[in-house]
């Protein structure tokens, strides 16, 4: 893949405020599309959001984003992307219509075109009616709205957005998702989300990246990343325990919950070894099938059980079974 | 996409006649009322065919903009207006309408000196002139003088204006609008405090340089006497500019560490007109000047008489004392002014 294709790449970056490591060593390279930022509180997602737009100064390492420097095209960076604010970035008593332009001009837009484009963006983010009342009036979906139309007036390549859909309701968080996705899509621009809602990424994102304690603890595609915490769920019927303590006794791992188990999907033969076991202890098995992982299944499994040291969801395929074991604590099968 | 639909209908040769001699039959106004002749008697007529698409008022579709973005002063004059204009037109910066009102007042109340100026070219009143005309006293009291302006007018004026610049983006996050754009700190606190300054000087400067050319006007002076007054005008100008420039600096310190606009304006005012009661106690109390160096009024005033030329009032003091006073009241406002505004976040607040 050429380096074109890479929206953002960073090569050993690493922020620290004093003692405190902000960022340590951190090795990405996103592609076009969408890309999912997930990390917990104080994971290093702010800091890097702040470093990538040439906001504050990395301690090491060096990184670009669409070709620009991150330590010395800061300008650049930010002329070619938007970015949407978690948080209220609007004046309450501006019409919506007129902060848009705004956010324009301040990119440089000549007032009259910035006008124009006010209109054009408002009109996409469904606010084409609402142009003219003042933003202290809207809900909160349709400020997240206005600041989405902010952020895309000068038509951006890549649009970072800070949890666009907090604090929505459900038609409100449905429709910021469908526009997401509507750019990507039909658009051919680039999104990165910061988002705690693992719905929300992995219906608008194809990639990845997850962030612990300033660390990668992961990046690649989300159905790659998913492949890693591949189970088989059954329902059984009889002789629950002994069947579960058969199948740990061959070396499966199993999580019961009553009657469901999971068994983790360690190769082919998986299946008919279960079937194996239930037919020796003479367990039913009523049903019987693959669970696949949400995204916040992969993300528990990741926090919990990986640590930091699994870098790429190829090192995560290549092995997943001693993957799962790099750092996870004695009782989730670690401690190797 | 259009179909031809067979309407049955008269004969299209069909003539009609108008003579004087034709009967009455109303075809005429009904063809007025109802056709107009051509395509009436068409045997099709064109209808679209598009289906429109039941049930969609909405469409979202992606626009992209080709156009290419201005440099960095276009995004400053951006700023610049934005706050600027604000006061006289809607679409910019929201002043409030107390803040616009005050600068109306205080604007009409610092042209009272050039309407009493005027009437008394009008009426031909040398006494009514020698109080208000120009001259030395009064270009400083025009200024920094006339009891409400330095003490009443020009603070609250400032604090007014200066009080939600800042603090207001860092209550709104609006600061995230700025920093996420390619607009660096300090064009941001640069363009702000120029664009606050603007307006004060629109409500002291202007007036000023009205006073002093309705003058020239109202009374007809001749060459001789603007050179030998010009100096005196430029010299209250210039103490014009160095007052706003200390309202200004304090103002925009205080917003900077605020978030909202009710502490910095208060703030500003308490500290000028806090240190000005503080200096005249302890002189009253202990016949101790000294602590004028603590007061901008009294700093302002100090400097603007000697540049002017007049009386100062604290004469046992050299007006340099003032000047390094003033100097050092600025710098200090400016450091926290720089320091809050480079710790503005993005991300949050």
């Amino acid at each position: 893949m050429s380096a074109v294709d890479y929206i953002i790449e960073t090569t050993d970056l690493s922020k620290s405020y004093g003692p405190h490591l902000a960022l340590e060593n951190l090795n990405l390279k996103i592609r076009k599309g969408a890309t999912g930022l997930l990390g917990p509180n104080g994971a290093g997602k702010s800091t890097f959001l702040k470093t990538i737009l040439g906001l504050i100064q990395a301690t090491s390492g060096h990184g670009t984003v669409l070709g620009h420097d991150i330590r010395t095209e800061g300008a650049a960076i930010r002329s070619r992307i938007g970015y949407m604010p978690e948080y209220d970035a609007l004046n309450p008593d501006m019409e919506a219509i007129h902060q848009v332009k705004y956010s324009g001009e301040l990119l440089g837009m000549n007032p009259i075109v910035a006008m124009s484009r006010a209109h054009e963006v408002l009109h996409y983010v469904g606010l084409g009616e609402q142009r003219y009342r003042n933003i202290g009036s809207f809900s909160t979906g349709m400020k997240q709205a206005t600041k989405l139309a902010c952020s895309i007036i000068h038509d951006p390549e890549l649009i970072i957005a800070d949890e666009p859909s907090n604090g929505l309701d459900a038609n409100s968080r449905e429709f910021m998702i469908s526009t997401l996705q509507n750019m990507v899509n039909n658009g051919n621009r680039s999104v990165m989300m910061a988002s705690h809602l693992m719905d929300d990424v992995e219906r608008v994102c194809e990639n990845m990246v997850l962030l612990h304690k300033g660390k990668l603890a992961a990046q690649g595609k989300i159905d790659d990343l998913k492949d890693i915490d591949r189970e088989i769920e059954i329902h059984v019927w009889g002789n629950a325990s002994k069947l579960e303590q058969k199948m740990v006794s061959i070396g499966l791992s199993v999580r019961r919950e009553g009657r469901i188990m999971r068994i983790l999907h360690e190769d082919d033969d998986t299946t008919s070894k279960i079937l194996t076991c239930a037919k020796e202890v003479g367990s039913q098995i009523r049903r019987m099938h693959e669970y696949e992982a949400s995204l916040e299944d992969l993300f528990i499994v990741i926090m919990e059980n990986l640590g930091y040291e699994v870098k790429t969801s190829d090192d995560l395929l290549r092995n997943p079974v001693q993957a799962r074991q790099v750092d996870a604590p004695g009782s989730m099968g670690g401690g190797s | 996409m259009s179909e031809q639909i067979e309407s049955s209908s008269l004969n299209p040769s069909e003539e009609l006649s108008f003579s004087e001699n034709a009967p009455v039959t109303g075809q005429g106004r009904m063809d007025a009322a109802w056709g107009s002749r051509d395509g009436d008697e068409s045997t099709s007529a064109q209808i679209t065919n598009n289906s429109a698409s039941v049930g969609y008022v909405f469409e979202q579709v992606y626009k992209p903009w080709n156009g290419s973005l201005n440099p960095r002063w276009m995004r400053n004059w951006a700023i610049l207006r934005h706050h600027v204009l604000g006061i006289f037109r809607k679409g910019h910066r929201p002043w409030s309408l107390p803040t616009k009102l005050f600068i109306v007042i205080v604007f009409i109340a610092s042209l009272g000196d050039v309407a009493l100026t005027l009437l008394s070219a009008l009426i031909g009143s040398p006494e009514l002139h020698t109080m208000w005309g120009v001259n030395r006293d009064n270009l400083y009291g025009h200024v920094l003088g006339f009891f409400p302006r330095n003490m009443l007018y020009y603070p609250i004026l400032a604090a007014l204006l200066v009080g939600g610049v800042i603090s207001e983006d860092r209550y709104h996050g609006t600061s995230a609008l700025y920093f996420s754009r390619p607009i660096s700190r300090f064009d941001y606190v640069m363009m702000k405090y120029i664009s606050v300054a603007m307006i004060q000087a629109f409500v002291v400067l202007l007036t000023l340089m009205i006073y002093y050319f309705v003058e020239i006007l109202a009374m007809g002076r001749g060459w001789a006497w603007i050179i030998d007054t010009f100096p005196l005008f430029l010299a209250a100008f210039a103490g014009g500019i160095i007052l706003i420039i200390t309202y200004t600096s304090i103002g925009l310190g205080l917003s900077s560490v605020s978030k909202g606009k009710f502490f910095p304006g208060i703030g500003l005012v308490a500290i000028v007109l806090g240190t000005k009661t503080l200096a005249v106690l302890v002189s009253n109390l202990f016949e101790r000047d000294v602590m004028y160096l603590l007061s901008p009024y009294d700093c302002l005033a100090h400097v603007g008489q000697a540049l002017v030329g007049t009386q100062t009032t604290y004469d046992q003091y050299s007006w340099t004392w003032s000047l390094a006073s003033l100097v050092l009241m600025n710098a200090f406002f400016l450091y926290i002014l720089s320091s809050r505004v480079a710790s503005m976040e993005v991300t949050r607040e």
